[in-house]
């Protein structure tokens, strides 16, 4: 049992950097908490999320995006399109922000220990997808997972985010990194197209042993799951995370459900076979 | 424990109460031309009026339509020494309190603010006098006559007050009142309820509600045409519960307050990116009922309608929460299922 009394604990910023160009502006945010006992237990698993507070201003969800063997620092990266991302987008390293959480139930870490990893991940979709994806090639974490493909998706080279992990990635043992944008474009050496039309061909999809993640916009979400079951991938092996307006994150506020589960409390992480099951309203 | 009171041993009864702890009941406010009977705090018992149901339910006392949330402050605000006790509350609206309680009490999360006040209250409930045309908790598996969930009963035979206690708690509260004779409460009990009559309306499906099936009914359009989406229903509603956070660029201590929300509205669930789940006012009411009987009941095992029949009498263009029910439910007999054969 767990008194949640929906107040957030004050966090600065210590680090902001800028991912994108201007036409989708994505910023990546390090803070730290304020108190050195939140600082020192405060724990969760990638996957799940946090909300975070602007004070006068508002609250929304975002999932984290570095991963809880980074003992130092938390991450969240933030595309601003509303008021509270906007709010974010204009803070300055020293500004201090509301944190809350974790939330939510994560990705299936312990399932997944001793399979194959593919990541599928479209923009800022990437965000909590890289909070496992650094999990599961950390030094100390890397050999207890088979062998890992990540297929980054962006509209164009402009809209790359995490450039500065990719080297770390694809020095990772037993992994394979590949990158692609929706159109051709010159100086652009690796893929082109919608990440759906490449899975056959770009990445090695096994039916055993293998466990799917994939994030993005729902568009691109929808089509990937779907090519994946084409492939004859187990629905219970293809797992995504939701977004939805949400207000508490604990299953009370009434926003969030699908059905009978509730996005803050029941997820975001769903596996396809959950998604077949719940009604199509997301 | 079973008392028995005339009406000036009632007053006394109530007064007494009312030095010891502070009584909210059933009041009369002047509202314009309109006057309202809702739940306040008491000065004296005259103004107590019990024979009609309240226009709001007492959940404003757990959930107040706005708050700040501070936990100091509530605990300042609800002394231990200093319950409240809420008179001549009805069984529909006790009921509701078992689903605040599914979700405010829920053991992952305990929301502290909820479960302060909730412990804080001492509930009288007040055996219903009538029927309201509109009223159909016995269709809901709930008695109009008593409810377990409250500390205390009151019941008006004739021109006496019986009072019985269903907590060891509240005994102390009654033990000065002149016993009642238990077989001839029985009987005037049984006799109430012989006369009370049923509601008109049937209700007739098993619940839950098919998620899959009564999601995908093609009646949700047709039910909310004439659906305006101002969320009355949802808050004269004792059971709906939703919330929004708002925050105040102007206040210096950056308080967060917590009011009520409403399903009913468009803005409910639209992301900031411009996408909304539920588009259309049809996916809202399906969301509004669903939530009552098929959600809810699924995720908490009892329904979260309570029949109390006020989203009906408050709705401005007359919609019917017991059409929507019948239109549910002759759909999913066409489907082959899910209904009580009689």
């Amino acid at each position: 049992m767990k008194t949640e009394t929906l107040l957030d604990h004050k966090a600065e910023i210590i680090k902001i950097t800028q991912e994108t160009g201007v036409n989708l502006n994505i910023k990546t945010f390090r803070y730290r908490f304020l108190d050195e006992e939140i600082r020192k237990n405060f724990t969760f698993r990638p996957g799940q999320f946090m909300m975070v507070t602007i004070d006068g201003i508002g609250e929304a969800p975002f999932g984290f995006a570095s991963s809880p063997t980074q003992k130092d620092y938390i991450e969240l990266s933030v595309k601003n399109v509303g008021l509270v991302t906007n709010a974010i987008h204009n803070l300055k390293v020293g500004d201090i922000i509301g944190v809350r959480g974790p939330y939510g139930n994560g990705f299936p870490v312990e399932e997944t220990i001793g399979k194959n990893i593919v990541f599928i991940g479209g923009g800022i979709g990437l965000a909590p997808l890289r909070s496992l994806i650094n999990y599961v090639l950390d030094e100390e974490k890397r050999k207890q997972f088979g062998n890992v493909q990540l297929l980054n998706a962006f509209r164009s080279p402009d809209d790359l985010i995490f450039k500065y992990d990719y080297d770390k990635w694809e020095n990772s043992p037993d992994t394979i990194v590949k990158y692609t944008i929706d159109e051709p474009c010159e100086k652009w050496d690796y893929c082109v197209g919608f990440p759906h039309t490449l899975l056959k061909d770009e990445l090695n999809c096994e039916l055993q042993n293998t466990k799917y993640f994939t994030c993005g916009p729902p568009i691109m979400i929808k089509f990937v799951t779907e090519e994946l079951k084409n492939l004859n991938i187990d629905p219970a092996d293809i797992i995504t995370t939701l977004e939805m307006r949400m207000s508490c994150g604990v299953g009370k506020c009434g926003k969030c459900n699908i059905g009978h589960y509730y996005v803050c409390k029941d997820g975001p992480v769903f596996t396809l076979e959950q998604l077949g099951e719940m009604p199509d309203e997301y | 424990m079973l008392k028995v009171m005339n009406e000036k041993e009632l007053k006394q009864f109530i007064d007494k109460l009312n030095n010891d702890y502070k009584v909210a009941a059933p009041v009369k406010k002047q509202q314009g031309k309109q006057e309202i009977l809702e739940y306040d705090y008491i000065e004296e018992f005259e103004e107590i009026h019990l024979e009609e149901q309240p226009d709001k339910s007492p959940k404003e006392f757990f959930l107040p339509q706005n708050e700040v949330l501070d936990p100091e402050a509530i605990a300042k605000s609800n002394p231990e020494e200093n319950k409240t006790i809420i008179f001549g509350v009805r069984s529909c609206d006790i009921e509701a309190l078992r689903v605040f309680d599914d979700v405010f009490l829920d053991d992952t999360y305990v929301d502290p603010y909820y479960e302060k006040r909730r412990d804080n209250t001492i509930i009288i409930g007040y055996s219903c006098p009538h029927r309201e045309p509109t009223c159909f908790c016995d269709q809901l598996g709930i008695s109009p006559h008593e409810n377990k969930l409250a500390d205390l009963y009151l019941y008006k035979f004739d021109d006496k007050y019986w009072i019985k206690s269903i907590n060891e708690d509240s005994e102390k509260l009654i033990k000065d009142l002149a016993d009642g004779d238990e077989d001839l409460f029985d009987e005037k009990l049984k006799n109430k309820k012989d006369n009370f009559g049923e509601s008109d309306f049937k209700f007739n499906m098993e619940t839950p509600i098919p998620e899959e099936k009564a999601f995908n009914a093609p009646i949700w359009d047709d039910i909310a045409e004439k659906c305006l989406g101002c969320g009355v229903c949802t808050y004269y509603c004792p059971t709906c519960f939703c919330f929004n956070f708002f925050f105040d660029e102007d206040d210096k201590e950056n308080q967060k307050y917590r009011s009520w929300d409403s399903c009913m509205f468009s803005l409910f669930t639209k992301h900031a990116s411009g996408h909304n789940p539920r588009e259309t006012q049809g996916q809202r009411w399906r969301q509004r009922l669903m939530h009552k009987f098929s959600y809810h009941p699924q995720n908490y095992g009892g329904l979260s309608c309570v029949g109390c029949g006020r989203c009906v009498k408050k709705c401005p263009v007359t919609l019917d929460i017991r059409e929507a029910l019948k239109s549910t439910e002759e759909y999913l007999k066409d489907e082959g299922g899910a209904v009580v054969e009689d």
